[in-house]
């Protein structure tokens, strides 16, 4: 299993007065090549089972493995590491750096890495090419629409070739025919072999073809399997 | 260029720059060496005991010499002086 | 260090000058301000060691014990003849008598100074040894004939006229005639000098006959002035003795003491300044923690952003130091310290033209950048430490 996530629990501030309870215990395993969506009303530890899944914090009991690696426990500097190399992420809002270009936002990850601004950008190249970005490389992302930017933002996940994709609400800010773009794209890094984890609530989303799977997070437990084969 | 090349480039032409300003003074002294003899010449034979900077400070011009002007005027410890202690020039007449 | 950190640090490197870039005005405008920060602080050091230093060299030749009489706890004339009951010490090798007094043109507000002495000189060709510029220096013998500098020649309005007069305390004039001018490289030491003969002097100061102002001893063993110039002591009842070490002193204690005052008036306005970069580096806008969030999502680790606003803050210091201690040596070398020479001499009306020529020392170099640089990095070292501390997930 690429993912696997053995009775993980996560609870923010613990021991005050504000302490709440995100994941309960959650098992979860998704394999190699696999879509798999997280539907689930906001609140219901949706982002927090996705975060755990994306090394951004470890959790604070149970037991997660990604990509083969224990991060259980693991202190910061090691989960950056294993996000560096296992993950890529598209978020809702894109998260783009308003005063970058197109082409240094999408290298941004290779900065720290210590890759030489010529090979960033020739990696660069490749990858607004294949996503057809190619005549916005030196524009600024705030020229760009809400379809270019969240493909720039797919471009950018892929920028590291990380076996594992995050997708947080890729298509919350897209109309019908952009977020069909967005899912085909997805489900197409999924073809190329990579693992796809997305939340959404869109049907476009749940119901692409692609998807293998769908899971429904609810007050931080994952349902019984409701859906897709 | 990489900017951080340029930024070394130009910290290090400031750090020539500041060794340039260095050597050219460091000659200019050498050049007045003659001249500090001559000056050691005549400090000698006139017993001179200051240079001319405050010439209205009779203290300074001569640690020894003073009159009822001077402030803090008898003892040569004393660091205190009229008038170069004053930063600007008094109002003349 | 292996290729790849130091490809790590470039590229953050880079970042932080595209980062500094975004905000020129403002990083410009701290630039400027810090720089000339650090440009009064080296200048004012430069000045004093130019000074102090010029100074410890040429007067490394002043007499070695200066003998003067005292009176009610002020210095009054001396009898010259005192120089005949220390001739039995041991260890003198020469004794010169002088009158130094000081002379206020009212005209123009100017005060020379006026020195008697028995010339020509031993150890001749005195005129070269004096670096008179043209002339002769007044023989032993000769009635009102004086030496002086050319910047007290234009004082005096002379222009091509050879003879002036000063008036005695009883303001009757006593005439002079000018038979030589001190060469104008001199000026340093000569500016405000009148040189004339004992005899003259005495006459237009009204000394009695035999006094002088001060005995100048020469002492053939330096390692011997201390003790010779106890013995004078001894021997001279009420007398003063100032020995050359004790005019050193004092005259670096005088500059060493405006230098300080200077340097702590400086380090105010450092501070003033190192809190403005606090205070710049703390506030952390909206969009900036944006920023932070989604470098540290895309892999970025905390020291990687520690080191980026570390980037930031020693480019705009060590810039601005290195800018303004260019500017202070151009300032000092080029310019002799115009802007600083009022503080360090004072005013007169007699100025003399002088050109400064510092020298070098690292411990100056190293006491700027740590009163400068290290103050500024530590200063934004805790806000870019807070910054680089946001939450990778605070953007999800």
């Amino acid at each position: 299993m690429l993912i696997d996530l053995e009775a993980v629990t996560k609870i923010y501030n613990q021991g005050q007065i504000n302490q709440v309870s995100a994941l309960r215990s959650v098992r979860l395993a998704v394999a190699k090549g696999e879509m798999v969506c997280v539907q689930g009303p906001s609140g219901s530890g949706k982002t927090t089972l996705l975060s755990i899944i994306g090394c951004i914090f470890s959790p604070t009991s149970g037991r997660a493995t990604i990509g083969g690696r224990k991060i259980s426990r693991l202190p910061d500097h090691f989960l950056t590491l294993y996000r560096r190399e296992l993950i890529g992420f598209v978020f809702q809002n894109y998260n783009m750096i308003d005063h970058l270009t197109v082409l240094e936002n999408i290298t941004l990850p290779l900065i720290p890495l210590g890759i030489s601004p010529r090979v960033r950008e020739k990696k660069g190249d490749l990858l607004l090419e294949k996503f057809g970005l190619r005549h916005r490389k030196k524009f600024a992302v705030n020229q760009l629409s809400g379809g270019e930017l969240q493909r720039a933002a797919i471009a950018r996940a892929l920028i590291n070739d990380p076996p594992i994709i995050v997708a947080d609400e890729p298509t919350a800010h897209l109309d019908g025919i952009l977020s069909l773009e967005v899912v085909d794209m997805l489900a197409a890094l999924k073809k190329e072999g990579r693992t796809v984890v997305v939340s959404s609530h869109d049907p476009i989303v749940s119901g692409h073809p692609g998807m293998t799977r769908i899971i429904e997070v609810r007050d931080g437990l994952i349902m019984p399997n409701i859906g897709k084969a | 260029m990489r900017p951080s090349a340029g930024l070394l480039g130009v910290l290090l032409a400031l750090a020539v720059l500041v060794s340039g300003l260095v050597q050219s003074t460091a000659s200019k002294r050498c050049t007045q060496e003659e001249n500090v003899r001559l000056l050691q010449g005549v400090v000698f034979h006139l017993g001179l005991s200051d240079l001319a900077l405050s010439t209205e400070a009779r203290y300074t011009r001569h640690p020894a010499i003073s009159d009822s002007v001077v402030v803090s005027m008898d003892h040569p410890g004393a660091i205190d002086h009229f008038p170069s202690t004053f930063f600007w020039a008094p109002i003349r007449r | 260090m292996t290729m790849n950190s130091v490809g790590r640090l470039l590229n953050i490197l880079d970042y932080a000058l595209y980062a500094l870039r975004r905000k020129l005005l403002k990083n410009v405008s701290v630039f400027c301000l810090f720089a000339l920060v650090i440009f009064f602080l080296s200048s004012f050091l430069l000045v004093s060691k130019a000074l102090t230093e010029a100074a410890q060299r040429i007067l490394a030749t002043a007499p070695d014990i200066t003998v003067q009489q005292m009176s009610a706890g002020r210095q009054i004339s001396i009898v010259a003849s005192a120089a005949n009951e220390l001739s039995g010490i041991f260890g003198i090798e020469k004794i010169d008598e002088r009158i130094w007094g000081y002379y206020f043109d009212e005209s123009n507000g100017a005060n020379y100074t006026v020195i008697g002495m028995r010339t020509p000189f031993v150890g001749s060709p005195a005129a070269l040894q004096l670096g008179l510029a043209e002339g002769r220096l007044p023989a032993l013998a000769e009635q009102g004939k004086v030496v002086i500098s050319d910047n007290i020649r234009q004082h005096l309005q002379l222009g091509e006229r050879k003879h002036f007069s000063l008036f005695r305390p009883d303001l009757s004039q006593a005439g002079f005639e000018i038979i030589g001018l001190f060469d104008k490289k001199l000026e340093i030491i000569t500016a405000d000098l009148i040189l004339m003969t004992l005899a003259d002097a005495r006459d237009l100061f009204a000394i009695p006959e035999g006094y002088v102002t001060d005995l100048l001893v020469y002492v053939a063993n330096p390692n011997e002035i201390d003790t010779v110039a106890r013995k004078i002591s001894d021997t001279l009842l009420g007398s003063r003795i100032i020995t050359r070490n004790q005019i050193l002193k004092t005259y670096k204690v005088v500059f060493n003491w405006r230098s300080g005052l200077g340097t702590i008036c400086l380090l105010t306005a450092l501070a003033a300044f190192v809190i403005l970069a606090w205070d710049k580096a703390s506030g952390l806008s909206q969009e900036e923690r944006k920023e932070v969030g989604i470098l540290k999502i895309l892999g970025w680790q905390t020291s990687d952003l520690i080191f980026l606003r570390f980037c930031e803050s020693l480019t705009v210091s060590l810039l601005a130091f290195l800018s303004g201690y260019v500017l202070a040596w151009v300032h000092v070398a080029s310019f002799d310290g115009a802007l600083f020479r009022p503080v360090f001499l004072g005013w007169s009306v007699v100025r003399p033209v002088f050109s400064l020529a510092p020298p070098f020392a690292v411990e100056d170099l190293l006491l700027v950048f740590t009163l400068s640089v290290i103050p500024y990095l530590c200063a934004t070292a805790v806000p870019a430490w807070r910054a680089a501390t946001v939450r990778a997930d605070s953007v999800i």
